[in-house]
């Protein structure tokens, strides 16, 4: 029998590697990462996977419970509401709105944090105390607060909800950043690279990025379930997305004059945002706790 | 501690500074007139916006603008209402302490659950028990305070009739203002039904401030366990040990006292996410405080009452802040100068 290793060797996985590994161990956090994936692919194919347009109206079928209530129907399978939209459809619909425009709110403000958090862990003085400073003054105010206080200036809507909440994830991404660099740039690797004569740049983007990579995307799991509830709580407010809009948010805020005769058109919307947020604090917790591992061993 | 003091009251100063620039430069930014915007005289004539043109110094320099804007607001005048007219020190004055009152007592809930619990996760470490308490902790943190709001009113407003779903306290009382805390009122006042009127405002107060205390209770959950955590880990635990105390022992007379040290240095940032809480629930429970009153008036783009509301808002969490931070530098004589030595 061929043999394709003769001598023993010990293999070490990269950290990258070891990292997956302790991630996979955990079953909960394997189910929240599946269905992270999965809540992915639904905002992405959402009009190919849902069975109706969110804003087509059944006039004949107007608050039709759920499929499992006797009154209800299966061609409508989480019921429908005062204009006789299927919640389902909504539902999948919005999960580009609330799930899908939290992913893209949280990339953008993680690329433009990282670069300002960089920048700001290179200088020194004066202009990093007032930095300090004010990045104190913006954390000290809660994120969905300070994004109430953007919309009131840009005026409410979707889109300026976005940029509220961009604004508002920012300097969180600076802090994590800006301390992150610091801390590894006192270790002897950034120093024997420095002493091979890497400028700044190059000790950022071959020394120090690799090494904090995973506090970013922690910082990143932890912006996105901020991101999703203040996107929700803003529709909810009606200052976010527009009520017609399949926005989770909008959709419970639209619910509630009918709640007490269909709690469904509650129900359901709230369940949705709940599970996104749950999933996206799992995989967070995961990333985090086998960083925890990775570091002890 | 001198130095401390100094230190915060420096970043105090500086915070209210940005805080004040922010609210000046928010009359500028709001479509509209600056001078209306920021007096808030909607349907004044030429004669009267001359007049506050001149009181505001329109004619001076930007400095000088905001210099007589921070004056006026320190004095007390912050314009009045676009929508109602009415002086926005009163309309704040009323508001506040409704909003203070609701969120005190839901940090107060949100602590006196949390901190045991988490204690009890942290001495069950890795444990069944401990693993029931992070689930439900995670489940709490994740749950949509709108939506739990909803359900809170739909159980036991509705089905049970435990708690009344609206308001404050019910109309038939009257009850005489004089520090604006609602319960504080009532004990004061002379009432003859100061009791009954005590129990009703007590029911109203609950539910809201369950369900505003249902997301911080569960972040105490885990700084307890993290903090209880710790301090186990720590020499001094070891060295109670080795004296021969039971574990009981080590845990009521060292390990809590120091845990608590822990947690309460957070209070001040849990604040600022409770009062945003708050805010929310507010609206559902149409509860008569500033959370709710700033919501209606960016629907009503009232430029006026929303800078004022969020200068006073932003500088009452703020105040807090500082004041757990004072609390925390108080209990532990780490936090004052740990510059010598190490």
């Amino acid at each position: 029998m061929a043999r394709d290793k003769i001598y023993l060797e010990e293999e070490f996985p990269s950290p990258i590697v070891q990292f997956w590994l302790e991630f996979r161990k955990l079953s909960i956090v394997n189910v929240a990462f599946v269905s992270f994936l999965v809540l992915v692919f639904i905002a992405i194919f959402s009009p190919i996977l849902a069975p109706y347009s969110p804003t087509d109206s059944h006039i004949d079928s107007l608050l039709m419970p759920p499929s499992w209530n006797n009154e209800g129907s299966v061609s409508f399978l989480l019921g429908t509401d005062q204009l006789g939209r299927d919640i389902l459809s909504r539902l999948l619909h919005g999960t580009s709105l609330t799930f899908g425009l939290s992913f893209v709110v949280v990339v953008i403000s993680l690329v433009v944090g990282v670069v300002i958090g960089s920048f700001s862990a290179l200088t020194k003085g004066v202009k990093s105390s007032v930095l300090n400073h004010l990045l104190d003054v913006v954390l000290s105010i809660p994120s969905l607060l300070l994004a109430i206080i953007i919309v009131a200036i840009l005026g409410p809507g979707i889109e300026n909800t976005i940029w509220a909440i961009v604004m508002v994830l920012i300097p969180q991404f600076v802090h994590v950043t800006r301390n992150a660099i610091k801390e590894e740039y006192k270790k002897d690797y950034v120093l024997a690279s420095k002493l091979d004569g890497a400028n700044n740049f190059r000790i950022l983007t071959y020394s120090i990025f690799p090494n904090i990579l995973e506090k970013i995307v922690t910082q990143a799991t932890f912006a996105q379930s901020a991101a999703i509830i203040d996107i929700a709580a803003l529709g909810f407010l009606g200052l976010g997305a527009p009520i017609p809009m399949p926005e989770w948010g909008a959709m419970l805020s639209d619910g509630i004059d009918l709640f007490y005769i269909a709690p469904w058109t509650i129900y359901f919307p709230g369940m949705a945002i709940f599970i996104a947020v749950l999933i996206t604090n799992l995989v967070g917790e995961g990333i985090r706790h086998s960083i925890k591992e990775v570091k002890e061993n | 501690m001198l130095i401390f003091t100094l230190r915060r009251l420096n970043l105090f100063i500086f915070t209210i500074f940005l805080l004040t620039v922010l609210s000046f430069s928010l009359a500028f930014l709001f479509p509209g007139d600056a001078l209306v915007n920021i007096s808030g005289q909607v349907s004044a004539n030429q004669e009267v916006l001359a007049e506050l043109a001149q009181s505001y110094g329109k004619d001076q320099s930007i400095f000088n603008q905001y210099v007589i804007y921070v004056g006026k607001v320190f004095s007390g005048d912050f314009g009045v209402s676009m929508i109602s007219d009415l002086p926005l020190l009163d309309v704040i004055s009323t508001l506040l302490p409704a909003t203070v009152e609701l969120s005190l007592v839901a940090l107060l809930i949100a602590m006196v659950l949390g901190i045991p619990i988490g204690f009890i996760a942290a001495i069950r470490h890795r444990k069944n028990s401990d693993n029931i308490i992070l689930s439900i902790a995670m489940i709490g943190y994740s749950v949509p305070v709108f939506w739990v709001g909803l359900m809170a009113i739909q159980l036991f407003s509705i089905e049970l009739s435990m708690f009344p779903s609206a308001g404050q306290i019910s109309p038939v009382y009257e009850i005489e203002r004089q520090y604006g805390i609602l319960l504080i009122d009532i004990l004061l006042s002379d009432s003859n039904y100061k009791w009954q009127a005590f129990s009703d405002a007590t029911s109203h107060l609950i539910l809201p401030a369950a369900v505003i205390a249902l997301a911080p209770a569960t972040i105490f959950i885990r700084l307890a366990r993290t903090a209880m955590l710790e301090v186990l880990e720590t020499p001094y635990i070891r060295a109670a040990k080795a004296k021969g105390l039971s574990f009981a022992q080590v845990v009521y007379s060292h390990a809590i006292r120091n845990a608590l040290i822990m947690i309460v240095r957070h209070i001040g940032l849990q604040f600022a996410n409770l009062i945003t809480i708050a805010m929310i629930t507010e609206v559902i429970f149409s509860w008569p405080g500033i959370g709710r009153w700033l919501i209606e008036s960016i629907y009503q783009r009232d430029y006026t009452a929303i800078q004022i509301g969020l200068l006073v808002l932003s500088s009452f969490i703020f105040i807090v802040h500082i004041l757990s931070d004072f609390l925390y530098a108080a209990l532990n004589p780490l936090a004052r100068g740990k510059k010598y030595g190490s």
